[in-house]
């Protein structure tokens, strides 16, 4: 009995010492989830942030290693053992806030957010009209990488196959990926895009896909998979025998170290007579929601610090890391001007489209098509049959938004 | 069936092993010579061309393992051997202090080693009590784990995974927590094992039992002893599969990454984007695993071979 | 059929037959299976009626201390001097007790047994800036089972206690002495031994394995998905429209989705089970040919890939065959092929590769039974069979085959339901893809059931279709396991191998 009232005691203690705590600060813990790489940088930013505020100096913050593609999966699955602050990549954030897994952005950041970083990225935390999330990079994009002495002319598609395919190299596209595939419908002046609703249930599809646009699309597409050189991928480390690759700036160290002195990048090429578009995709820390305002509080000033002005520049000065900054101030700084993989994303940026919220449904049915044009399945079809395939996408598309 | 394929089993008909040949008469046999000859060769054509199949993956994997990620590269690349043999990749995973290797092959060989303890016990348990002892609902048990048996296994990952944390035995209690899970419903695997003490005969039992011998010390002094091989059966297989538990030690840890098993840190390494040039690596790891579970294994495959068959038989 | 006419049929008519006959004993073993389970039912209900009409019968006739026991569980057993028994029967009661009436409401059975026809009403709310977690339907299911579970084991041990009474109460009479504690320990290690066995299977199966299937078969009839996640979202019943929607033929359905998986798993799983099967009895052949040398070695280079993990070898494999992968790397370098061949991308490529390189992981499994079993063939029935002007391919068709497929019948059953659910292999190897748009639901080509079913749970937690899947999968496998085991003799009878 003495034991027991000794706990309780000790409980009721801990939690009136909390409490007083909380109405300065916080002195709990917290769990951050960030991508493998970036859990040293985020260590120390978070020293520097408890540094510079000693109401917060108490808490507990621990970094856990959960990459973006699956942080938003294990915070869905289970979120009471999930980070409170998470790292993820855009597309996920309808699914967090239908299942109500991440906290509305705290108002005065909000405004801070709205005002400090580029519109693309502010768009994106957004569903509905509610701001979701803090944006952390504005390099979710990709472009063109290409091995100088391979490609002569990067501004043509065609010119690019035939190069690789002369010097026996690849040329890598990931086409049955919802994300790149885009690249070919935007560019004929395609669209599709979803609305929302505050609670983030899809109310609208706005498509135009099952059009002679779209088909023009398709048809690049697959007239692109018909070659020889073509091969099915984006990421550096898996593809073999490079010529060039469409890609994004998280593999620029990987790039520079396999083509050497004939590193180059660009903008996406032209493709049958129009310049590619693409997505512009956007990284962002979120909070899942909280049963204590302390914490909740605690967990705003983190993540607003993490992904202010000063902490979006030092990850990209980080040799690890790199990441383009959303911040406005921070794009404007020299180095990050200067940087060959930004500069080619920023070169591609005046023909991106800043992305928006997707059901999952559409990125499996973007699979499908790209698989299907893999298959060469389509390789024979004529328009008529062309438009037919693109009526299924957008029945797909329509249907995907109830699921 | 090509002409290549027919012929072994002309052989087989003078299964040699059986003392059958013995039985043919000398003048038949040297007729056959000739045709026996041209049966061998093909069919030790076959089985070299079948040995370079079945080594090639792995030769290949311990190839690229030595294909530096410092001064070649850490990714895939379309050639076979490095250009220059270096332990880079094996010196990373082994002393580097951003590699966590080290730490979640000890939490695999820990799981493994309670695994092959307590499924052994399990599993023993009950394929002996199902045996060789006769009790009502024997037969109601013996159904309801066939019922059981018959619903998929990842069905249920998401409840476990629940249960579990409610124990606090997921992320940093992953350890633990998966092997609770593995041994818990292993009794269930306990059709090998019922097998092979069904053919121990009964009268062994029975005499003893005669000589006031309880159930337990007919179990303890007389069954268990002649149980060696299923024993080593049961310990080798229960030993081997955490090496290679994927889904469910990824679904239980994620997050914690210091609680891993080899499968769930190696498997990240090639299929999750923010782990660039990690491929050869990952061919490292990969043998660091493979060696250790391959040497016991061959060493006990005598006892392996003794299980398999006597499960198939006996169902 | 007369036995004489079916020997005048040629051979492909009396294969036909035979494939003719499995098929039409299929509905006979249907409504065999619905009979005896008809007769369990009945039978259950009967002694249902005969437990009850002999708890009124043990009341009327037994004295006050098995009277009392009816309420105070272990009195009677106290009261007679069996302590250890009583005082357990007592702990458990209390246990069960405090469980379901506990003060503290949010942990009580009877919290969650009343909120199980809902599955919690009460919304996640907004207090300012902070969330208050409302009612959370997934511990509400969860610990709504677990109750269950305990009360149906309360009704049991209550039952067990009353038993005891009216067994003691009849001992006494005739003059017979009551066992003591240490009897009782006595008999566990004894007559009781299979108990002692048990016990720790039976808990953790029960908790680990029974409860969660019953759990995921309830999930089946909610609507637990990525929209109704708890904690911050409720669940709740909606009857059948799961299987609706995962069968139903209509575009909006999966239906179409659902056959072809399902027509691709059981395609597969032939394959997997007899392609392997008898490449592996062939090679076992091989390597114990009498002149063959070196048998040891050959074993042991086959068998090297079992113990090699799976995630490990298989990884790699999928690599080597990718469009850009040493495989085809180099038969282009050779200038054997100008493009790559499409292992992964066509479906159909993607389906064979997969039921070959499934060999190449089966043929070491099914080598080593094969030798096994080859070995235990009798040598004088080849030697009456030479006598008789048999040739070797005869031999073969008529006793090695057939011995085989007597004693591994069982073997390949329970290695085709396993197949069925073989999930390393395609995950590891393909993933699934390649996808479609003529596939719904985030299925590919070469998605098994199983697989399919872990996409839904991981990727898309879309816990109820994962759960209608997973029922499916049983009632595929059961249909499976109904037929042959109606058809191959060797399986069913366990005692004959005594």
């Amino acid at each position: 009995m003495k034991k027991f009232l000794a706990i309780v005691l000790t409980v009721v203690m801990v939690l009136s010492l909390a409490s007083f705590a909380s109405a300065e600060g916080f002195s709990g813990d917290i769990k951050i989830w960030v991508a493998d790489k970036a859990v040293d940088f985020t260590v120390n930013q978070v020293e520097t942030f408890k540094a510079a505020h000693p109401e917060y100096a108490g808490m507990t913050v621990t970094v856990e290693a959960v990459g973006e593609g699956d942080a938003a999966n294990k915070v869905i699955t289970d979120v009471e053992s999930a980070a409170d602050i998470y790292g993820f990549a855009q597309d996920q954030l309808g699914r967090l806030v239908q299942a109500a897994a991440i906290e509305v952005v705290e108002e005065e950041n909000a405004k801070k957010v709205e005002a400090e970083n580029d519109p693309g990225s502010v768009s994106a935390v957004k569903v509905g009209g509610v701001m979701y999330a803090y944006p952390m990079t504005s390099d979710n994009g990709y472009f063109l990488y290409y091995d100088k002495s391979v490609v002569t002319d990067p501004t043509d598609l065609d010119k690019i196959l035939a190069d690789c395919a002369a010097a026996g190299k690849n040329f890598y596209f990931e086409v049955n990926s919802g994300w790149y595939q885009v690249a070919f419908f935007f560019a004929q002046g395609c669209e599709l895009t979803y609305e929302t609703d505050n609670e983030g249930a899809y109310t609208k599809l706005n498509t135009d896909y099952a059009s002679d646009k779209g088909v023009a699309a398709l048809k690049s597409m697959i007239k692109m998979a018909k070659s020889p050189a073509y091969q099915n991928g984006s990421s550096l480390s898996t593809a073999t025998n490079v010529g060039a690759i469409v890609d994004g700036v998280w593999d620029a160290g990987a790039a520079k170290e396999l083509f050497g002195e004939n590193y180059a990048a660009t903008k996406l090429p032209v493709a049958d007579g129009v310049q590619l578009s693409g997505f512009g995709g956007f990284k962002m820390l979120g909070i899942k929601p909280q049963t204590d305002d302390a914490k909740l509080a605690a967990c705003d000033a983190l993540a607003a610090y993490l992904t202010s002005e000063e902490v979006q520049l030092a990850r990209f000065m980080d040799p690890n890391l790199q990441w383009g900054p959303s911040n406005l101030n921070a794009q404007q700084n020299e180095a990050v001007k200067a940087d060959v993989a930004l500069s080619a994303l920023g070169a591609q940026l005046a023909y991106t489209i800043p992305q928006g919220q997707y059901p999952g449904g559409y990125w499996t049915t973007a699979t499908g098509l790209g698989d299907d044009i893999l298959a060469h399945k389509l390789d024979d079809a004529d328009d008529a049959a062309l438009l037919e395939v693109l009526k299924t996408f957008v029945a797909n598309c329509e249907a995907a938004m109830n699921q | 069936m090509s002409e290549k394929n027919k012929i072994p089993e002309v052989d087989i008909v003078i299964d040699q092993e059986a003392g059958v040949i013995r039985e043919v008469k000398p003048d038949k046999l040297r007729s056959k010579k000739g045709h026996e000859r041209r049966v061998n060769t093909s069919i030790y054509v076959t089985l070299v061309l079948m040995s370079i199949i079945w080594l090639a993956p792995f030769v290949f994997l311990v190839f690229q393992s030595f294909r530096s990620y410092l001064t070649e590269s850490g990714g895939m690349v379309n050639y076979l051997l490095p250009k220059q043999w270096s332990l880079d990749n094996y010196t990373w995973l082994l002393t580097d202090p951003s590699s966590d290797f080290l730490r979640w092959y000890g939490n695999t060989l820990i799981i493994a080693l309670f695994c092959s303890v307590l499924q052994t016990f399990m599993v023993l348990s009950v394929s002996y009590a199902l045996s060789r002892l006769r009790f009502k609902g024997r037969k109601l048990i013996m159904n309801v784990v066939l019922v059981l048996g018959m619903f998929p296994g990842f069905l249920t990952m998401i409840i476990l995974y629940f249960l579990l944390r409610q124990l606090g035995l997921t992320q940093d209690g992953a350890v633990p927590g998966l092997i609770l899970i593995y041994v818990a419903s292993s009794g269930m695997g306990y059709y090998i094992s019922k097998g092979f003490f069904d053919t121990i005969p009964k009268s062994l039992d029975e005499s003893a039992r005669i000589d006031g011998a309880t159930r337990s010390q007919v179990f303890r002094l007389i069954i268990m002893p002649l149980a060696k091989p299923i024993v080593i059966y049961t310990i080798l297989m229960a030993f081997m599969a955490p090496w290679g538990d994927y889904v469910f030690a990824s679904y239980v840890a994620f997050g914690s990454k210091p609680n891993y098993n080899v499968a769930v840190g190696l498997y990240q390494w090639v299929n999750v984007n923010d782990y660039q040039g990690y491929f050869t690596r990952f061919c490292a790891g990969g043998v660091l695993v493979a060696v250790p579970v391959t040497v016991l294994f061959l060493a006990l495959q005598k006892y392996y071979v003794e299980g398999v068959t006597g499960g198939a038989v006996k169902g | 059929m007369a036995d004489l006419e079916y020997f005048k049929l040629s051979k492909p008519q009396k294969m036909l037959r035979g494939i003719g006959s499995f098929f039409a004993r299929i509905p006979q073993g249907i409504v065999n299976g619905l009979k005896k389970l008809a007769q369990l039912v009945v039978s259950l209900f009967k002694g249902l009626g005969a437990n009850i009409a002999d708890l009124f019968t043990t009341f009327k006739n037994g004295d006050w201390k098995t009277r009392l026991s009816y309420l105070v569980m272990g009195f009677g057993s106290c009261a007679r001097g069996q302590w250890g028994r009583g005082i357990l029967f007592f702990l458990f009661q209390t246990v069960f007790n405090v469980y379901m009436f506990m003060p503290n409401a949010e942990f009580s059975g009877c919290y969650y047994l009343g909120k199980l026809s809902t599955l919690g009403t009460v919304e996640t709310y907004k207090q300012g800036r902070k969330t208050v977690y409302g009612d959370n339907s997934f511990f509400i299911l969860l610990y709504g089972v677990l109750t269950i579970f305990f009360i149906i084991a309360f009704i049991y041990t209550w039952r067990v206690n009353i038993k005891q009474n009216k067994i003691n109460e009849q001992l006494l009479k005739s003059g017979h002495k009551l066992k003591t504690a240490k009897d009782d320990l006595d008999s566990l290690r004894d007559e009781q031994f299979h108990k002692t066995m048990l016990a720790l299977p039976t808990l953790g199966v029960t908790v680990f394995t029974i409860l969660p299937i019953f759990f995921m078969i309830l999930v089946a009839f909610t609507n637990f998905d990525a929209t109704h996640q708890p904690p911050g979202k409720l669940f709740t019943w909606v009857g059948w429209d799961n299987f609706n929607q995962l069968l139903a033929m209509d575009s909006a359905s999966y239906g179409d989705t659902f056959r072809h998986v399902l027509l691709w798993t059981l395609i597969w799983a032939f394959f997997a089970t007899f392609l392997n099967y008898f490449l592996g009895m062939l090679v076992a052949i091989m390597i114990n040919k009498k002149g063959i040398k070196l048998k040891k070695m050959w074993r042991t280079i086959l068998v090297m890939t079992i113990a090699i993990p799976q995630f490990v070898s298989l990884l790699y494999v999928s690599k080597m065959f990718a469009a850009d992968g040493l495989v085809n790397t180099y038969l282009m370098k050779w200038g054997w092929i100008s493009s790559p061949l499409p292992f992964w991308t066509d479906p159909v490529w993607a389906r064979v590769t997969i039921i070959v390189i499934n060999v190449w992981i089966g043929i070491p499994y099914l080598m080593l039974i094969a030798t096994g079993i080859l070995m235990n063939i009798p040598a004088d029935l080849y030697e009456s069979a030479r006598i008789d002007g048999a040739n070797a391919f005869q031999m073969y068709r008529k006793i090695t085959l057939p011995y085989m497929l007597f004693v591994t019948g069982p073997y390949l059953l329970t290695s085709f339901t396993g197949n069925i659910n073989n999930f390393n292999v395609i995950f590891l190897l393909s993933g699934g893809k390649p996808l479609s748009l003529d596939l719904a639901g985030g299925a590919g080509h070469t998605d098994l059931l199983i697989t399919w079913l872990y996409k839904m749970t991981v990727n898309d937690t879309n816990y109820k279709l994962a759960a209608v899947i997973g029922i499916l999968v049983f009632v595929v496998t059961a249909v499976i396991n109904l037929i042959v085991y109606n058809m191959i003799p060797s399986v069913k009878n366990e005692e004959d191998f005594q």
